[in-house]
Protein backbone atom coordinates (compact mmCIF):
# COMPACT_ATOMS: atom_id res chain seq x y z
CA UNK A 1 0.00 0.00 0.00
CA UNK A 2 2.83 2.35 0.84
CA UNK A 3 3.95 2.38 -2.79
CA UNK A 4 0.57 2.97 -4.38
CA UNK A 5 -0.01 6.53 -3.29
CA UNK A 6 3.23 7.91 -4.76
CA UNK A 7 2.64 5.76 -7.82
CA UNK A 8 -0.80 7.22 -8.38
CA UNK A 9 0.57 10.70 -7.91
CA UNK A 10 3.35 10.04 -10.37
CA UNK A 11 0.96 8.62 -12.96
CA UNK A 12 -1.45 11.51 -12.65
CA UNK A 13 1.29 14.12 -12.88
CA UNK A 14 2.87 12.33 -15.84
CA UNK A 15 -0.48 12.20 -17.59
CA UNK A 16 -0.82 15.92 -17.07
CA UNK A 17 2.62 16.78 -18.39
CA UNK A 18 2.02 19.04 -21.29
CA UNK A 19 4.17 19.14 -24.39
CA UNK A 20 3.30 22.81 -24.50
CA UNK A 21 6.82 24.08 -25.09
CA UNK A 22 7.64 24.82 -28.66
CA UNK A 23 10.32 22.20 -28.74
CA UNK A 24 10.97 20.98 -32.23
CA UNK A 25 12.07 17.38 -32.18
CA UNK A 26 11.42 16.53 -35.77
CA UNK A 27 11.37 12.86 -36.56
CA UNK A 28 11.82 11.61 -33.00
CA UNK A 29 8.67 9.53 -32.94
CA UNK A 30 9.28 8.20 -36.42
CA UNK A 31 12.92 7.44 -35.67
CA UNK A 32 12.07 5.64 -32.44
CA UNK A 33 9.36 3.56 -34.06
CA UNK A 34 11.39 2.58 -37.10
CA UNK A 35 14.42 1.83 -34.92
CA UNK A 36 12.35 -0.32 -32.60
CA UNK A 37 10.46 -2.13 -35.33
CA UNK A 38 13.30 -2.73 -37.76
CA UNK A 39 15.01 -5.54 -35.83
CA UNK A 40 11.67 -7.11 -34.92
CA UNK A 41 9.94 -7.17 -38.29
CA UNK A 42 12.49 -9.29 -40.12
CA UNK A 43 11.94 -12.89 -39.06
CA UNK A 44 15.47 -13.91 -40.03
CA UNK A 45 16.92 -11.16 -37.80
CA UNK A 46 14.56 -11.87 -34.95
CA UNK A 47 15.25 -15.60 -34.67
CA UNK A 48 19.02 -15.09 -34.93
CA UNK A 49 19.00 -12.47 -32.15
CA UNK A 50 16.97 -14.73 -29.87
CA UNK A 51 19.23 -17.68 -30.74
CA UNK A 52 22.30 -15.70 -29.64
CA UNK A 53 20.67 -15.08 -26.25
CA UNK A 54 19.69 -18.74 -25.83
CA UNK A 55 23.13 -19.95 -26.83
CA UNK A 56 24.76 -17.52 -24.40
CA UNK A 57 22.57 -18.84 -21.60
CA UNK A 58 23.46 -22.43 -22.56
CA UNK A 59 27.17 -21.65 -22.53
CA UNK A 60 26.85 -20.19 -19.04
CA UNK A 61 29.50 -17.93 -17.53
CA UNK A 62 31.29 -15.96 -18.86
CA UNK A 63 29.25 -15.86 -22.10
CA UNK A 64 25.94 -15.18 -20.35
CA UNK A 65 27.23 -11.92 -18.92
CA UNK A 66 29.71 -10.77 -21.54
CA UNK A 67 27.35 -11.13 -24.51
CA UNK A 68 24.62 -8.69 -23.33
CA UNK A 69 27.32 -6.07 -22.70
CA UNK A 70 29.22 -6.38 -25.97
CA UNK A 71 26.61 -7.64 -28.44
CA UNK A 72 24.78 -4.33 -29.09
CA UNK A 73 28.15 -2.64 -29.44
CA UNK A 74 29.40 -5.07 -32.08
CA UNK A 75 26.08 -4.74 -33.88
CA UNK A 76 26.46 -0.99 -33.84
CA UNK A 77 29.89 -1.38 -35.48
CA UNK A 78 28.17 -3.35 -38.23
CA UNK A 79 25.53 -0.63 -38.34
CA UNK A 80 28.23 1.99 -38.91
CA UNK A 81 29.58 -0.03 -41.84
CA UNK A 82 26.05 -0.26 -43.20
CA UNK A 83 25.34 3.44 -42.86
CA UNK A 84 28.60 4.30 -44.60
CA UNK A 85 27.71 1.72 -47.30
CA UNK A 86 30.86 -0.34 -46.88
CA UNK A 87 30.02 -3.46 -48.87
CA UNK A 88 30.11 -6.84 -47.12
CA UNK A 89 30.04 -10.13 -49.09
CA UNK A 90 26.69 -11.92 -49.44
CA UNK A 91 24.79 -10.12 -46.65
CA UNK A 92 21.48 -11.96 -47.13
CA UNK A 93 23.16 -15.37 -47.26
CA UNK A 94 25.25 -14.66 -44.19
CA UNK A 95 22.23 -13.54 -42.18
CA UNK A 96 20.30 -16.66 -43.08
CA UNK A 97 23.38 -18.78 -42.41
CA UNK A 98 23.71 -17.18 -38.98
CA UNK A 99 20.21 -18.38 -38.07
CA UNK A 100 21.05 -21.88 -39.33
CA UNK A 101 24.36 -22.14 -37.49
CA UNK A 102 23.14 -20.56 -34.24
CA UNK A 103 20.02 -22.74 -34.34
CA UNK A 104 22.14 -25.86 -34.80
CA UNK A 105 24.45 -24.73 -31.99
CA UNK A 106 21.46 -24.40 -29.66
CA UNK A 107 19.89 -27.68 -30.77
CA UNK A 108 23.15 -29.61 -30.41
CA UNK A 109 24.11 -27.79 -27.20
CA UNK A 110 27.37 -27.05 -28.93
CA UNK A 111 30.01 -26.15 -26.34
CA UNK A 112 32.66 -24.05 -28.00
CA UNK A 113 35.43 -22.36 -26.01
CA UNK A 114 34.33 -18.84 -25.16
CA UNK A 115 36.75 -17.10 -27.55
CA UNK A 116 35.53 -19.18 -30.50
CA UNK A 117 31.88 -18.60 -29.63
CA UNK A 118 32.52 -14.88 -29.25
CA UNK A 119 34.12 -14.69 -32.71
CA UNK A 120 31.22 -16.57 -34.33
CA UNK A 121 28.67 -14.29 -32.66
CA UNK A 122 30.67 -11.15 -33.46
CA UNK A 123 30.93 -11.95 -37.18
CA UNK A 124 27.20 -12.56 -37.42
CA UNK A 125 26.44 -9.47 -35.32
CA UNK A 126 28.37 -7.30 -37.77
CA UNK A 127 26.36 -8.67 -40.70
CA UNK A 128 23.06 -8.11 -38.88
CA UNK A 129 24.06 -4.59 -37.88
CA UNK A 130 25.17 -3.89 -41.44
CA UNK A 131 21.75 -4.85 -42.80
CA UNK A 132 20.01 -2.54 -40.31
CA UNK A 133 22.36 0.32 -41.07
CA UNK A 134 22.09 -0.02 -44.84
CA UNK A 135 18.27 -0.04 -44.82
CA UNK A 136 18.04 2.97 -42.55
CA UNK A 137 15.46 5.64 -43.31
CA UNK A 138 17.29 8.86 -44.17
CA UNK A 139 14.85 11.31 -42.68
CA UNK A 140 14.74 9.83 -39.23
CA UNK A 141 16.25 11.49 -36.18
CA UNK A 142 19.62 9.77 -35.72
CA UNK A 143 19.55 9.55 -31.95
CA UNK A 144 15.97 8.31 -31.82
CA UNK A 145 16.71 5.64 -34.41
CA UNK A 146 19.80 4.54 -32.45
CA UNK A 147 17.87 4.35 -29.17
CA UNK A 148 15.06 2.32 -30.73
CA UNK A 149 17.40 0.02 -32.62
CA UNK A 150 19.65 -0.75 -29.65
CA UNK A 151 16.72 -1.19 -27.29
CA UNK A 152 14.96 -3.63 -29.59
CA UNK A 153 18.14 -5.63 -30.15
CA UNK A 154 18.93 -5.72 -26.45
CA UNK A 155 15.42 -6.78 -25.54
CA UNK A 156 15.46 -9.59 -28.11
CA UNK A 157 18.74 -10.73 -26.62
CA UNK A 158 17.18 -10.64 -23.13
CA UNK A 159 14.25 -12.71 -24.44
CA UNK A 160 16.77 -15.30 -25.57
CA UNK A 161 18.48 -15.34 -22.17
CA UNK A 162 15.10 -15.66 -20.44
CA UNK A 163 14.21 -18.61 -22.67
CA UNK A 164 17.70 -19.97 -22.05
CA UNK A 165 17.13 -20.16 -18.29
CA UNK A 166 14.89 -23.14 -19.08
CA UNK A 167 18.15 -25.13 -19.31
CA UNK A 168 18.02 -25.46 -15.54
CA UNK A 169 15.38 -28.13 -15.91
CA UNK A 170 15.90 -31.30 -17.95
CA UNK A 171 12.55 -30.96 -19.71
CA UNK A 172 13.29 -27.31 -20.45
CA UNK A 173 16.57 -28.33 -22.03
CA UNK A 174 14.62 -30.50 -24.49
CA UNK A 175 12.24 -27.65 -25.27
CA UNK A 176 15.19 -25.37 -26.02
CA UNK A 177 16.82 -27.92 -28.28
CA UNK A 178 13.53 -28.16 -30.15
CA UNK A 179 13.46 -24.36 -30.46
CA UNK A 180 17.01 -24.42 -31.77
CA UNK A 181 16.04 -26.95 -34.41
CA UNK A 182 13.08 -24.76 -35.37
CA UNK A 183 15.33 -21.72 -35.69
CA UNK A 184 17.74 -23.69 -37.85
CA UNK A 185 14.85 -24.84 -40.07
CA UNK A 186 13.56 -21.28 -40.57
CA UNK A 187 17.14 -20.24 -41.26
CA UNK A 188 17.35 -22.93 -43.95
CA UNK A 189 14.27 -21.47 -45.62
CA UNK A 190 15.82 -18.00 -45.74
CA UNK A 191 19.14 -19.47 -46.83
CA UNK A 192 17.46 -21.19 -49.76
CA UNK A 193 15.73 -17.92 -50.59
CA UNK A 194 19.04 -16.07 -50.28
CA UNK A 195 20.94 -18.28 -52.70
CA UNK A 196 18.05 -18.07 -55.12
CA UNK A 197 16.57 -21.58 -54.97
CA UNK A 198 13.19 -19.95 -55.38
CA UNK A 199 12.12 -16.40 -55.88
CA UNK B 1 -10.50 3.06 2.52
CA UNK B 2 -8.62 6.09 3.76
CA UNK B 3 -5.74 5.85 1.27
CA UNK B 4 -8.33 5.64 -1.53
CA UNK B 5 -9.89 8.95 -0.51
CA UNK B 6 -6.43 10.47 -0.18
CA UNK B 7 -5.47 9.21 -3.61
CA UNK B 8 -8.64 10.59 -5.14
CA UNK B 9 -8.03 13.92 -3.45
CA UNK B 10 -4.49 14.11 -4.78
CA UNK B 11 -5.61 13.15 -8.26
CA UNK B 12 -8.28 15.84 -8.14
CA UNK B 13 -5.75 18.42 -6.93
CA UNK B 14 -3.36 17.54 -9.71
CA UNK B 15 -6.17 17.84 -12.24
CA UNK B 16 -7.03 21.31 -10.97
CA UNK B 17 -3.37 22.34 -11.04
CA UNK B 18 -3.07 20.98 -14.55
CA UNK B 19 -6.10 22.88 -15.75
CA UNK B 20 -4.52 26.11 -14.57
CA UNK B 21 -1.23 25.41 -16.27
CA UNK B 22 -3.00 24.84 -19.56
CA UNK B 23 -4.35 28.37 -19.50
CA UNK B 24 -0.77 29.69 -19.38
CA UNK B 25 -1.18 31.51 -16.07
CA UNK B 26 2.38 30.62 -15.13
CA UNK B 27 3.75 32.30 -18.18
CA UNK B 28 1.76 35.40 -17.37
CA UNK B 29 3.41 35.45 -13.93
CA UNK B 30 6.83 35.72 -15.62
CA UNK B 31 8.01 32.48 -14.13
CA UNK B 32 7.35 30.63 -17.34
CA UNK B 33 10.96 30.79 -18.43
CA UNK B 34 12.05 29.10 -15.21
CA UNK B 35 9.77 26.17 -15.95
CA UNK B 36 10.90 26.21 -19.54
CA UNK B 37 14.46 25.77 -18.32
CA UNK B 38 13.31 22.87 -16.15
CA UNK B 39 11.29 21.06 -18.78
CA UNK B 40 13.29 21.84 -21.91
CA UNK B 41 16.09 19.30 -21.29
CA UNK B 42 13.63 16.65 -20.12
CA UNK B 43 11.91 16.73 -23.49
CA UNK B 44 15.13 16.28 -25.45
CA UNK B 45 16.26 12.73 -26.05
CA UNK B 46 19.92 13.78 -26.22
CA UNK B 47 19.76 15.34 -22.77
CA UNK B 48 17.92 12.39 -21.28
CA UNK B 49 20.39 9.81 -22.60
CA UNK B 50 23.55 11.78 -21.78
CA UNK B 51 22.46 12.95 -18.34
CA UNK B 52 21.40 9.45 -17.42
CA UNK B 53 24.70 8.04 -18.65
CA UNK B 54 26.68 10.56 -16.62
CA UNK B 55 24.64 9.96 -13.49
CA UNK B 56 24.85 6.18 -13.79
CA UNK B 57 28.62 6.32 -14.31
CA UNK B 58 29.02 8.51 -11.20
CA UNK B 59 26.68 6.26 -9.24
CA UNK B 60 28.66 3.12 -10.05
CA UNK B 61 31.88 4.80 -8.91
CA UNK B 62 30.38 5.41 -5.48
CA UNK B 63 29.44 8.42 -3.43
CA UNK B 64 32.96 9.58 -2.61
CA UNK B 65 33.70 10.30 -6.28
CA UNK B 66 30.18 10.96 -7.49
CA UNK B 67 29.33 13.72 -5.04
CA UNK B 68 31.70 16.06 -6.86
CA UNK B 69 29.26 16.12 -9.75
CA UNK B 70 26.55 17.70 -7.61
CA UNK B 71 28.18 21.16 -8.00
CA UNK B 72 30.14 20.43 -11.20
CA UNK B 73 27.23 19.40 -13.40
CA UNK B 74 24.87 22.38 -12.84
CA UNK B 75 27.84 24.77 -13.11
CA UNK B 76 28.78 23.14 -16.40
CA UNK B 77 25.24 23.64 -17.68
CA UNK B 78 25.44 27.33 -16.78
CA UNK B 79 28.83 27.64 -18.47
CA UNK B 80 27.47 25.98 -21.60
CA UNK B 81 24.48 28.30 -21.60
CA UNK B 82 26.79 31.31 -21.37
CA UNK B 83 29.12 29.98 -24.06
CA UNK B 84 26.22 28.93 -26.28
CA UNK B 85 26.54 31.90 -28.61
CA UNK B 86 30.24 31.14 -29.14
CA UNK B 87 29.39 27.82 -30.75
CA UNK B 88 26.62 29.48 -32.68
CA UNK B 89 24.26 27.26 -34.60
CA UNK B 90 26.72 24.37 -34.90
CA UNK B 91 24.91 21.13 -34.20
CA UNK B 92 26.13 19.31 -31.11
CA UNK B 93 25.17 15.95 -32.59
CA UNK B 94 28.71 14.67 -33.10
CA UNK B 95 29.90 15.85 -29.69
CA UNK B 96 26.84 14.21 -28.10
CA UNK B 97 27.57 10.95 -29.88
CA UNK B 98 31.24 11.00 -28.88
CA UNK B 99 30.39 11.58 -25.22
CA UNK B 100 27.78 8.81 -25.29
CA UNK B 101 30.34 6.44 -26.77
CA UNK B 102 33.03 7.41 -24.23
CA UNK B 103 30.81 7.21 -21.16
CA UNK B 104 29.11 4.04 -22.38
CA UNK B 105 32.45 2.32 -22.94
CA UNK B 106 33.68 3.30 -19.46
CA UNK B 107 30.44 1.96 -17.97
CA UNK B 108 30.59 -1.27 -19.96
CA UNK B 109 34.22 -1.85 -18.98
CA UNK B 110 33.38 -1.08 -15.32
CA UNK B 111 36.47 1.12 -15.34
CA UNK B 112 37.62 2.77 -12.13
CA UNK B 113 37.58 6.31 -13.46
CA UNK B 114 39.62 8.79 -11.39
CA UNK B 115 37.66 11.61 -9.81
CA UNK B 116 39.31 14.31 -11.91
CA UNK B 117 38.47 12.54 -15.18
CA UNK B 118 34.90 11.92 -14.03
CA UNK B 119 34.45 15.59 -13.17
CA UNK B 120 36.02 16.67 -16.46
CA UNK B 121 33.74 14.39 -18.51
CA UNK B 122 30.65 15.49 -16.61
CA UNK B 123 31.65 19.12 -17.12
CA UNK B 124 32.11 18.58 -20.86
CA UNK B 125 28.73 16.87 -21.11
CA UNK B 126 27.12 19.69 -19.16
CA UNK B 127 28.75 22.39 -21.31
CA UNK B 128 27.67 20.68 -24.55
CA UNK B 129 24.12 20.17 -23.38
CA UNK B 130 23.91 23.63 -21.82
CA UNK B 131 24.94 25.13 -25.15
CA UNK B 132 22.46 22.93 -27.00
CA UNK B 133 19.67 23.96 -24.66
CA UNK B 134 20.55 27.61 -25.06
CA UNK B 135 20.76 27.37 -28.83
CA UNK B 136 17.02 27.34 -29.51
CA UNK B 137 16.01 30.04 -27.06
CA UNK B 138 13.70 32.70 -28.37
CA UNK B 139 15.00 36.27 -28.00
CA UNK B 140 12.21 37.23 -25.61
CA UNK B 141 13.12 34.45 -23.16
CA UNK B 142 14.34 35.62 -19.76
CA UNK B 143 17.79 34.04 -19.74
CA UNK B 144 18.33 34.31 -15.99
CA UNK B 145 15.14 32.44 -15.20
CA UNK B 146 15.88 29.87 -17.90
CA UNK B 147 19.41 29.34 -16.53
CA UNK B 148 18.08 28.97 -12.99
CA UNK B 149 15.59 26.34 -14.11
CA UNK B 150 18.21 24.50 -16.14
CA UNK B 151 20.68 24.44 -13.23
CA UNK B 152 17.99 23.23 -10.83
CA UNK B 153 16.89 20.39 -13.06
CA UNK B 154 20.51 19.46 -13.77
CA UNK B 155 21.21 19.26 -10.05
CA UNK B 156 18.08 17.22 -9.39
CA UNK B 157 18.54 14.85 -12.32
CA UNK B 158 22.21 14.09 -11.72
CA UNK B 159 21.75 13.63 -7.97
CA UNK B 160 18.71 11.38 -8.35
CA UNK B 161 20.32 9.25 -11.07
CA UNK B 162 23.46 8.81 -8.98
CA UNK B 163 21.48 7.91 -5.88
CA UNK B 164 19.26 5.45 -7.74
CA UNK B 165 22.27 3.76 -9.35
CA UNK B 166 24.13 3.53 -6.07
CA UNK B 167 21.05 2.06 -4.40
CA UNK B 168 20.60 -0.39 -7.27
CA UNK B 169 24.22 -1.52 -7.09
CA UNK B 170 23.85 -1.74 -3.28
CA UNK B 171 27.56 -1.89 -2.43
CA UNK B 172 30.68 -0.81 -4.22
CA UNK B 173 32.27 -4.13 -3.35
CA UNK B 174 29.63 -6.11 -5.26
CA UNK B 175 31.11 -9.06 -7.07
CA UNK B 176 31.82 -8.30 -10.70
CA UNK B 177 29.41 -10.95 -11.93
CA UNK B 178 26.32 -10.17 -9.85
CA UNK B 179 23.35 -9.54 -12.10
CA UNK B 180 23.01 -6.00 -10.81
CA UNK B 181 26.55 -5.11 -11.83
CA UNK B 182 25.99 -6.81 -15.20
CA UNK B 183 22.76 -4.90 -15.77
CA UNK B 184 24.55 -1.59 -15.24
CA UNK B 185 27.41 -2.62 -17.53
CA UNK B 186 24.95 -3.79 -20.19
CA UNK B 187 23.27 -0.39 -20.01
CA UNK B 188 26.69 1.11 -20.67
CA UNK B 189 27.11 -1.15 -23.69
CA UNK B 190 23.72 -0.03 -25.02
CA UNK B 191 24.57 3.65 -24.53
CA UNK B 192 27.90 3.20 -26.30
CA UNK B 193 26.12 1.43 -29.17
CA UNK B 194 23.62 4.29 -29.42
CA UNK B 195 26.49 6.77 -29.53
CA UNK B 196 28.20 4.80 -32.27
CA UNK B 197 25.05 4.59 -34.40
CA UNK B 198 24.36 8.28 -33.89
CA UNK B 199 27.90 9.27 -34.81
CA UNK B 200 27.79 7.32 -38.06
CA UNK B 201 24.39 8.72 -38.96
CA UNK B 202 25.58 12.24 -38.23
CA UNK B 203 28.65 11.68 -40.39
CA UNK B 204 26.69 10.11 -43.23
CA UNK B 205 23.98 12.73 -43.47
Amino acid sequence: MSFRLPLTTAIVSLALMQPALAHEQAGVAGGLVSGLLHPITGIDHLIAMVAVGIWGAQLGAPAIWILPITFPLVMAIGGVLGVLHVPLPFPEVMIAASAVILGIAVAARLRLPFAAAAIVVAVFAIFHGHAHGAELPRAANALAYGVGFVTATGLLHLCGIAIGTLTRWPAGERVIQGLGAGIAAIGCYFLAQGVGAFA
Amino acid sequence: MKPNILRAAIAALMLIAGANAAEAHIVAARLGDFYMGVVHPLTDLGDVVLWTATGVLAGTLGGAKGRWLIPVFPLGLLAGLLLGHVFGAVSTQLADAAMMLAIGMLLAAAAQVPTALLCAMAFVVAVIRGAANGADLAPETDRVLFAAGLACVGYAAITLTMALTAAFRRTAADSATSWRAIAVRALGGWIAAIGLMMASLALAS
